[in-house]
């Protein structure tokens, strides 16, 4: 295993009576893309400001590259930060922005210049030198900032934040711009956000926090597909939430039926939750249907249908269909047994881990043709 | 209708304040004595103005006194601005920020009357000293007071930038929070100037006998009536007036346009 | 990390503060228990609260001051609201303030010449029928000057306050159905009422104080607070009953700043 780049060890930070990171353990390797995702107020940003600098951990250590750094000035970190609302200095030009840090260095004059256009044509903002801060978009500002960071050849890149003000079609593009950035540059990203949406498309890894904890890390898919727990299956992408009651490893009960699942290793009989995602849902005739439900409204968005449904025993169900239903229509739905996911009250991530380690590595060798 | 109302009004108000300072120096140019009839165009009262050698020195005194005071006051109230922003007490924050405005509020005459009994005890001497101390310390608040919503416009991620991007505090200080606020010690050392050309009360109470500003001797001289020569010199305290309000933007055009060609030459 | 070496900027303001704020207030006040003898006494303030001739003059001080900023607002509140409306309102404002720069003392000086038997304002009144009249050294001419004076200091708080005023407020208030008169009593006026009180700061309290003015216009038959206060301690050298005087003014001025201090605004700001 390669020597991670930043660890948290046990980071706890407290204002007060309040405590906005609780024991957090955390660790980047050199060269990936890692995302802290999870609703305003969570401790996100804490972490982030926590790494750079400009807060210090209640207790704990806070490691770069195996170092302790809990004492280092922010001015001193190899680390360097995209702020949220850019934080451009608007009494320089663009080029005077991003030459910033390297005067500060005292570099010789040609090399500030040389690696200054460089990281300029970096983000594509190679003509933009001369211009003052207040005559560029917010995208170009957004760019800027990136270059100012990135002049810098931290080790690792924080960004806070950095799409939030941007408008939605400029957002997805720019998703696709720091992915680029990252692996071509091969520095380990560390970003911030609470759009799920981005944390998925761009990550190598993802953080979902809550309440100044790390819920659960892991790969977009397999937090995607195998959230732990209500939170985090709520808070990534739109789900069917069920309560439910397991049967025996590989069968569970919910909505007044027993369908076969992929989740094991849980005792008989222990109430549980179910996550079925809206797209793995299909509708179908009643007769080969797996549940039936009514059709209550339904909303058009563009590439599918969004349906909301109710089953016989008063569960709400979502849908994504490309077909439209009618409303009011009793119609049946269907699903794949891995669509199934089942969730543990109170599972820790570790033992959630350990569990899946236990059924996983026989489930995929079963998987392979 | 209204309009027409509303504009008759304004008319109104300009001609009541400008008139009187049109009718100082309309008289200023009077072969007369006195300011009751136009007798003919004469530069007699300025030349009696510019021979003056008296008055030739209490204006070199006013200009020195503003000019230093002002300098003075500028880089005390923004070191002082700088510590209020840093505060993070609300408490301590609102106290500094009242007491910073206790002579902004305060009546001129209870400024001298307090000023006068300070160097009174202290055995100050009365004088040119007296005078550039208390010019000081009135124009240190008004000069708070600019600098102050500068630095509230300074975002915290910005300075945390700079510390991000390798600034020490002094390099913080140089290279973006002076820069930043720039615009706001301009306007503060500029207000500063104008509270000090404009002041009587203060000065002539802590003035004693052998020094003198420019108000304090119109003030002295008005007392006895009517001198022509003091029109002379409104007029040349309104062109005054002018040119550095004509400078003050010009300025700050300038150092716009400096930015601009600053520009082009590193492109 | 950085604020161990900070503080030391704070030092040269921290002298002021304690050397030019905090020391002449306490002086005055340690100062107005002394009498012409140097004793320590309250006497000063038994004279002044039994004194007929001061209570009258400080009531009578108190009722110019009065006058002149009612007739400075009543005049400039019309015109930083018509001003606001204007095509080029900053150049114009530019104007307004222009004539504070012109030192108060010419100012004054100007009405002497104005105000004189045979200066402009007599001329005028000859020529309409009326006839010379005494108008120098009375009181009239002194609320006249003052208010003059003081004019473009209110004026200024106003048209800031107008420039602050969302015009979604006014536009909201016409589209629910409220004329231009009701909008400007129910919704223009409120709402500019802290500039009002800021412009009543900056004027009422120096009103209180303009003896130079007392002087040269109203010929010493206005005695204000201020003038006492200079008399005293300029020509009759009794410190301790000017500052007296002083800690009276020093009294009004927190009355005042009290009374016109900014109350927090009713309801949340719109934001």
């Amino acid at each position: 295993m390669t020597q991670p780049i930043i660890a948290l060890h046990h980071v706890t930070k407290r204002y007060g009576d309040a405590t906005i990171l609780k024991n957090i353990d955390l660790t980047l390797e050199p060269g990936k893309f890692y995302t802290l995702l999870g609703p305003s107020g969570c401790g996100k940003t804490t972490i982030l400001r926590t790494i750079a600098g400009f807060t210090d951990a209640t207790d704990g250590d806070v490691l770069f590259a195996g170092d302790r750094i809990n004492d280092v000035p922010a001015n001193k970190r190899n680390v360097n930060t995209v702020f949220q609302d850019y934080a451009l200095f608007p009494h320089m030009t663009v080029a005077e922005n991003v030459a910033f840090g390297l005067t500060l260095k005292k570099r010789p004059k040609p090399e500030i210049a040389e690696r200054v256009a460089q990281a300029l044509k970096l983000v594509q903002l190679a003509d933009y030198g001369d211009r003052e801060i207040s005559a560029l978009s917010g995208g170009q500002q957004q760019r800027i900032a990136i270059a100012r960071a990135i002049v810098m050849e931290p080790q690792v890149l924080l960004l806070d934040e950095p799409l939030s003000a941007l408008d939605a079609k400029l957002r997805r593009q720019m998703q696709y711009e720091l992915r680029d950035l990252q692996q071509r540059l091969g520095i380990t990203f560390l970003f911030v956000t609470h759009d799920q949406e981005e944390a998925l498309a761009m990550s190598d890894e993802i953080f979902v926090m809550s309440q100044g904890e790390v819920l659960q890390s892991g790969s977009p898919v397999d937090i995607y597909d195998e959230p732990i727990n209500h939170f985090v299956a709520d808070f990534i992408g739109e789900s069917n939430i069920l309560p439910g009651k397991m049967i025996a490893d590989f069968q569970v009960a919910f909505g007044g039926h027993q369908f076969e699942c992929a989740d094991a290793g849980i005792p008989v009989n222990e109430a549980v939750e179910i996550v079925i995602r809206p797209e793995d849902l299909t509708l179908t005739d009643p007769a080969n249907a797996k549940l039936t439900v009514t059709i209550d409204t339904q909303l058009f968005r563009g590439d599918y249908y969004e349906i909301a449904a109710t089953d016989s025993l008063g569960n709400d169900w979502l849908i994504h269909s490309v077909n439209p239903a009618e409303d009011g229509e009793s119609v049946g739905i269907t699903f794949r047994p891995q669509d199934l996911h089942v969730m543990r009250f109170g599972e820790k991530e570790a033992e959630f881990d350990a569990r899946l380690e236990t059924y996983e590595t026989e489930d995929e060798s079963h998987d392979e043709p | 209708m209204k309009r027409h109302l509303a504009n008759s009004y304004l008319v109104l108000v300009f001609i009541i304040l400008y008139a009187p300072i049109l009718f100082l120096i309309v008289y200023s140019f009077s072969q007369g004595d006195t300011m009751t009839n136009y007798h003919g165009f004469t530069w007699r009262h300025y030349q009696t103005l510019f021979s003056d050698a008296r008055m030739l020195a209490i204006v070199a005194n006013t200009l020195l006194v503003a000019l230093l005071s002002s300098l003075i006051a500028t880089f005390i109230g923004t070191l002082g601005a700088l510590s209020i922003n840093r505060t993070t007490k609300r408490v301590t924050r609102e106290s500094l920020l009242t007491l910073n405005n206790v002579l902004m509020v305060s009546p001129d005459v209870i400024i001298g009357a307090s000023f006068l009994i300070f160097f009174t005890m202290l055995k100050i001497p009365l004088g040119f000293g007296s005078v550039l101390m208390s010019h000081i310390a009135f124009e240190i608040p008004i000069v708070v007071l600019m600098v102050l919503p500068r630095l509230r416009e300074m975002s915290t991620s910005m300075l945390d930038a700079a510390q991000d991007l390798g600034a020490t505090t002094r390099q913080l200080l140089s290279r973006v929070i002076i820069p930043f606020i720039s615009p706001g010690i301009f306007a503060g050392f500029f207000m500063a100037l104008t509270y000090s050309l404009d002041d009587f009360a203060v000065t002539f109470f802590v003035t004693g006998n052998g020094f003198s500003t420019l108000s304090v001797e119109i003030y002295s001289r008005a007392r006895q009536g009517i001198n022509l020569e003091i029109n002379a010199l409104s007029g040349v305290m309104f062109l005054f007036s002018l040119l550095l309000v004509g400078g003050y933007y010009w300025i700050q055009q300038a150092s716009q346009k400096r930015k601009h060609r600053k520009r082009e030459v590193v492109s | 990390m950085t604020n161990r070496k900070t503080w030391l900027y704070f030092i040269p303001y921290g002298l002021w503060l304690a050397l030019f704020v905090i020391a002449p207030v306490a002086l005055i006040i340690y100062q107005s228990f002394f009498d012409l003898g140097h004793h320590f006494t309250v006497a000063n303030y038994g004279t002044y609260f039994q004194s007929a001739t001061y209570l009258k003059m400080t009531l009578n001080s108190v009722w110019y001051a009065f006058l002149i900023t009612l007739f400075t607002v009543l005049i400039s509140y019309p015109t930083a609201y018509f001003l606001h409306q204007l095509k080029h309102r900053q150049f114009w404002l530019l104007l307004v303030i222009l004539p504070t720069w012109i030192n108060i003392l010419l100012k004054a000086y100007a009405f002497i010449g104005i105000f004189s038997q045979a200066g402009l304002a007599n001329q005028f009144l000859t020529f309409i029928g009326i006839g010379p009249q005494q108008i120098l050294f009375t009181n009239a001419s002194f609320i006249f000057v003052a208010t003059y004076i003081q004019i473009p200091f209110m004026i200024l708080p106003i048209f800031n306050a107008l420039d602050d005023l969302n015009p979604a407020f006014i536009n909201a208030s016409k589209d629910l159905g409220a004329s231009a008169w009701q909008t400007f009593h129910r919704v223009i006026f409120p709402l500019t009422l802290p500039g009002v009180k800021a412009g009543v700061q900056a004027v009422f309290i120096p009103s209180l104080s303009l003896f130079m003015l007392t002087r040269l216009i109203g010929g010493n038959k206005v005695i204000t607070l201020g003038t006492a206060i200079e008399e005293h301690f300029l020509t009759t050298m009794n410190w301790g009953m000017g500052s007296t005087i002083g800690v009276v003014l020093i009294v009004a001025m927190i009355i005042v700043m009290t009374l016109t201090g900014d109350q927090k605004p009713k309801g949340g700001t719109p934001r």
